[in-house]
């Protein structure tokens, strides 16, 4: 669709840079880009995609505006507070460019919609503060076949990186997996409240290379952004070819259904027990009382080998089987390598059980510390 | 042999902060090692029980990755501890 004769005097910026121009211009207003959270890196970016005249937008986000969010959340302003982001962010966006669209998409991503949602859109920005959510769209993004430009901060540092299907590695080549519980939260840690605008604004500057197709996207390579030195960097990474999703043979061939996501926030009450704590409190009579052990592991795991004592209830099961926990025994949550007993208590903590815990390192430090003769089954 | 390793933000609660130590050894393995007699705890949180590299983190010397905790560390080179980060 050609531009408007106000749409050539807004864009008369980007009419004047040779590298974009008027057929740059008219594929950025033929363009639909979704921006999956509308917080500290989704304010930014949606921001100048709106102002950079970008014909559709896709906003992701199913919170609403709070007081704490304006110190970084520059989509928002004081009168938004109690209002749902989506919304609130459409009006401001709308307020600063009315000639383009805006979709608001108020829900939660997940294993079921996540495809639907993002198949509409030519470009993905991932700004989540949720891990499962961040992987989750980045598996979406290489089954669709979708570019994707994720971005993620912490207290002063930031991360930024592009993916191209075809042309690079993905998010899960740079970190395979994250470990719930270990990568703190920016509820929990804080955050410099400019921060997101650097990262977000690189999204956007990235999502405009890839839209209008100049200069080099932002593949295989990780910037890393120190607020505080105010040094950038970059670090190369390849595609692996033994990556879960666009490896040689994926192991994801759909979204994965996660069984809770579990952030820092809901973790601090757990106790966090080394292979040698956990000994000697089974060593204790008193001690050993009080407590019971809970494997999570896949039965077939557990039959292999397991604790003495220790009743089964795989992880995915514990959100219904959170009943069969005995009252007044303090639950620790095993499983091969820390990170499913994680993802139990947080599921415990919700359930009311106020501070559970777990075998920190698995059963593979168990093995490794305490008992050589332990067989600890392949997840 | 002494090199710099830059600490990744959820990481400098063991450094009391610091981005950038200074640490011997002349592997990967023994600066994470002289890292970990001054910051005890912290060769945890990026290598597991199988001395594996976590997967989510990365470990760069200068601008090469690192794949194997026995690559060695030159002096002056900079080691770089690349942390996946949540926040958004």
């Amino acid at each position: 669709m050609p531009l408007s004769a106000a749409e050539l005097s807004r864009y008369h910026r980007h009419l004047s840079l040779p590298e974009l121009g008027r057929d740059g211009q008219e594929r950025l207003k033929n363009a639909r880009v979704i921006v999956i959270g509308a917080g500290g890196l989704g304010s930014p970016a949606a921001l100048y995609l709106a102002a950079a005249g970008v014909g559709t937008l896709g906003l992701v986000d199913f919170d609403r505006v709070e007081l704490s969010n304006l110190q970084r959340q520059v989509l928002f302003d004081t009168a938004a507070i109690g209002r749902a982001k989506a919304e609130a962010a459409r009006e401001r966006l709308l307020a600063l460019n009315p000639e383009i669209s805006v979709v608001v998409h108020k829900l939660t991503l997940d294993a079921g919609n996540v495809l639907d949602v993002l198949r509409g859109y030519d470009v993905v920005l991932d700004g989540t503060d949720r891990l499962t959510t961040r992987y989750l769209v980045n598996d979406a993004c290489v089954l669709l076949g979708k570019p994707l430009v994720s971005a993620a901060i912490h207290r002063f540092e930031g991360h930024a990186m592009t993916y191209l299907p075809g042309r690079g590695p993905c998010y899960r080549c740079l970190f395979p997996e994250a470990e719930e519980g270990v990568v703190a939260s920016c509820a929990e840690a804080g955050v410099l409240g400019v921060l997101p605008g650097v990262l977000g604004t690189i999204q956007a500057t990235e999502a405009i290379k890839i839209i209008t197709g100049i200069g080099e996207p932002l593949v295989g390579r990780l910037a890393t952004y120190d607020a505080l030195e105010l040094r950038f960097a970059e670090f190369p990474f390849t595609r692996r070819a033994d990556c879960a999703v666009c490896g040689e043979h994926p192991t994801i061939t759909a979204p994965l259904r996660t069984v809770a996501s579990c952030d820092t926030a809901d973790l601090s009450s757990v106790h966090r027990l080394t292979p040698s704590a956990l000994r000697d409190r089974l060593a204790s009579d008193g001690s050993r009382a009080a407590l019971v052990l809970i494997d999570v592991r896949d039965p077939q795991e557990f039959d292999t080998c397991h604790l003495e004592g220790a009743r089964n209830i795989p992880v995915a099961e514990l959100a219904r089987r959170v009943g069969e926990l005995p009252d007044g025994c303090t639950p620790v949550f095993l499983c091969r390598s820390g990170r499913r007993s994680l993802t139990a208590c947080a599921l415990a903590i919700r359930a009311g059980i106020g501070a559970p815990a777990h075998l920190e390192g698995g059963l593979l430090a168990w093995a490794s510390e305490v008992d050589p003769t332990f067989e600890v089954a392949r997840g | 042999m002494s090199c710099t390793v830059r600490i990744p933000s959820p990481l400098r609660s063991y450094t009391a902060g610091a981005a950038t130590i200074a640490a011997d050894g002349g592997t990967v393995e023994e600066v994470l090692a002289s890292l970990e007699r001054r910051f005890s705890g912290i060769r945890f949180r990026m290598i597991d029980e199988q001395s594996r590299i976590r997967p989510h983190i990365r470990l760069y010397i200068n601008t090469g990755e690192v794949t194997a905790l026995s690559q060695p560390v030159l002096a002056g080179d900079i080691v770089h501890v690349i942390c996946a980060l949540s926040g958004g």
